[in-house]
């Protein structure tokens, strides 16, 4: 029960770092990002490339932000100057292209059957190894909670929101919107990828399988449930989220005749239809952003 | 290689032919509804399987399959639209975008719920292929590509002469004038959904005949359907169409020199490369 405990905590804390990072990018900004798990993607291969290449922990995962960050730079570069429908395509077809290249690129990334034996850097400390990386997430979950708290309150998280409320009033102002919009792309995509370095110097094994489509649509319901716009509505959202996912679990011993891939398909469903009643009826969140008068 | 290059031209025209339904469908939706429809895949995919109950579990022939396709499908992007993205008119049309993909995502695990994750072939009589100076070319093919065109030729009517596709040009031109000109626009979105949707459906029979029918075979192909469309400016039919040709070549003529597993890859580069340099498509003079 304690594992299992353990075990769910984590995958909440990264998915509190995925959803404050699309937090950045949709909820302070208004960029729409549908393909989050590529970044993610590129952070946790990133990480655990350099560190079986003997690289330390704490760079290789600076690193792993540093490289998602360059491609949701350029990612942002291809398509923020047009209209914003096509930041929606491109960032999709990222993930999906990047996916056939950890699939296809064996030499690099291992192919289908991914990396084993990435160090974690835990291991052997004076606590279990799982609960002594949990206390670490909860550390950098709040760390990263504060600077993001900051920021947003910050004249530069107060411009992001100008620009996301009206890029041309933002503009006329004198706001270099181009350019900021750009670096909060990168910043949400380098938040996104130092999740992905966590997540995998944790399951010490990554595969091209665990970043489908489906973990984007798994932030968006964090986020979106917890409170676009809202640091602390997002990290609620990661636990509204897990809760949601493990409660499903369940449904087998409800429901005897789902069996195998009847039960994966509705519980996919659920996580589809959660999404699509959230953005219909509740698009505030649990959680909504605050409304401060004088900024 | 270089000699197989008439084989892959050919193979090229026919998955053109196969993307321009979803492309023209994609446009039309995009024109009228202004966000990109990420469902428009799973309507594709929907369509396969609708088609294979028909004539796998039916036994109906696959003529009759392919129209029963086109009819169901249509009926439920109308349904979608109304659960859906009617309640959200008025919202930008990102957030239309992301329930696009909650709907896709949906409607493939639905499909999946249903006929699980098997590949699926249909009833289809064995057609001995042909060979026309060294290019083999199946009969199905042949077939496909035929009724493409003339489903596009029925599409360009539809557009060009009547009174619903001047209604949907007004609208797709601007909602605003549309409307004061007394043009029901809820009713132009009603009919241009089933439209798009029986669109996509009629394409997923056919890449069910020219490959198999499997849950992603829809979401597989959004990638390509994209580049086409916005090849084609995101605009007319007729552009739509010529991206998809254009993108159909390029990704099978790429095989030339690129493994096979890279194929949705081009559209993506081609997406890029476009937006980069020729937002407006490729057949827009700027202006």
């Amino acid at each position: 029960m304690v594992n299992y405990l353990v075990a769910i905590l984590t995958f909440v804390m990264v998915y509190a770092m995925l959803s404050l990072s699309l937090n950045v990018q949709w909820g302070l900004t208004g960029l729409v990002n549908l393909g989050h798990v590529g970044f993610f993607a590129v952070g946790a291969y990133t990480s655990a490339i350099l560190s079986k290449l003997g690289f330390p922990f704490l760079s290789s995962v600076a690193m792993a932000a540093l490289l998602a960050a360059f491609f949701g730079a350029l990612v942002a570069l291809t398509t923020l100057r047009l209209k914003e429908d096509f930041l929606a395509i491109v960032t999709l077809g990222f993930s999906e292209i990047l996916r056939l290249f950890l699939i296809n690129e064996s030499w690099l990334t291992g192919g289908a059957n991914g990396i084993t034996d990435i160090p974690n850097p835990l291991k052997g400390f004076f606590l279990p190894t799982d609960i002594s990386y949990l206390v670490m997430l909860v550390g950098v979950v709040v760390l990263l909670f504060l600077l993001l708290e900051r920021f947003r309150r910050s004249p530069y998280g107060r411009m992001l929101r100008a620009i996301r409320e009206d890029e041309i009033v933002a503009a006329t102002a004198g706001k270099d919107v181009f350019r900021s919009k750009v670096q909060a792309f990168a910043l949400g995509a380098a938040i996104a990828g130092m999740a992905g370095a966590f997540y995998a110097h944790y399951l010490v094994y990554i595969a091209p399988e665990m970043f489908i489509p489906m973990v984007s649509i798994n932030v968006w319901v964090a986020l979106i449930a917890g409170g676009s716009g809202s640091n602390k509505g997002a990290v609620l959202g990661a636990f509204v989220l897990m809760g949601f996912l493990e409660s499903t679990r369940f449904l087998k011993d409800f429901i005897p005749l789902l069996g195998g891939f009847r039960l994966a398909a509705v519980r996919e469903i659920l996580v589809g239809l959660f999404l699509i009643l959230l953005m219909i009826y509740r698009q505030e969140g649990i959680l909504p952003e605050e409304k401060t008068v004088h900024d | 290689m270089l000699e197989q290059l008439p084989q892959f031209v050919v193979n090229g025209i026919i998955s053109g032919g196969v993307l321009a339904l979803p492309a023209i469908a994609f446009s039309l939706l995009y024109g009228i509804l202004r966000f990109p429809n990420f469902a428009i895949g799973t309507y594709l995919t929907a369509g396969g399987f609708i088609a294979f109950a028909a004539n796998a579990t039916l036994g109906l022939p696959i003529s009759v399959a392919f129209l029963v396709s086109m009819l169901v499908t249509g009926f439920l992007g109308v349904g979608i639209d109304q659960l859906a993205f009617r309640p959200m008119r008025e919202r930008r049309p990102l957030t239309l975008a992301i329930v696009s993909i909650g709907v896709s995502f949906v409607l493939e695990n639905v499909v999946r719920f249903i006929w699980g994750n098997e590949m699926r072939g249909y009833q289809v009589p064995v057609a001995r292929g042909m060979e026309l100076w060294g290019i083999r070319i199946g009969k199905e093919q042949v077939v496909i590509l035929a009724v493409t065109l003339l489903v596009m030729a029925l599409v360009q009517l539809l557009l060009k002469a009547t009174r619903l596709g001047k209604a949907m040009r007004a609208v797709a031109d601007n909602p605003m004038l549309a409307s004061v000109k007394g043009i029901d626009s809820e009713q132009v979105i009603l009919k241009t959904s089933y439209i798009g949707a029986a669109l996509a459906g009629a394409a997923g029979v056919m890449v069910g005949i020219d490959t198999v029918v499997e849950p992603l075979m829809g979401f597989k192909l959004i990638l390509s359907i994209f580049a086409a469309a916005i090849l084609g400016g995101l605009g007319s039919a007729t552009a739509a169409l010529g991206g998809a040709f254009f993108v159909g070549l390029a990704e099978e003529v790429s095989l030339i020199w690129l493994p096979a597993t890279y194929k949705s890859a081009i559209g993506f580069g081609m997406i890029v490369l476009v937006l980069l340099f020729r937002p407006e498509g490729l057949f827009r003079r700027k202006g």
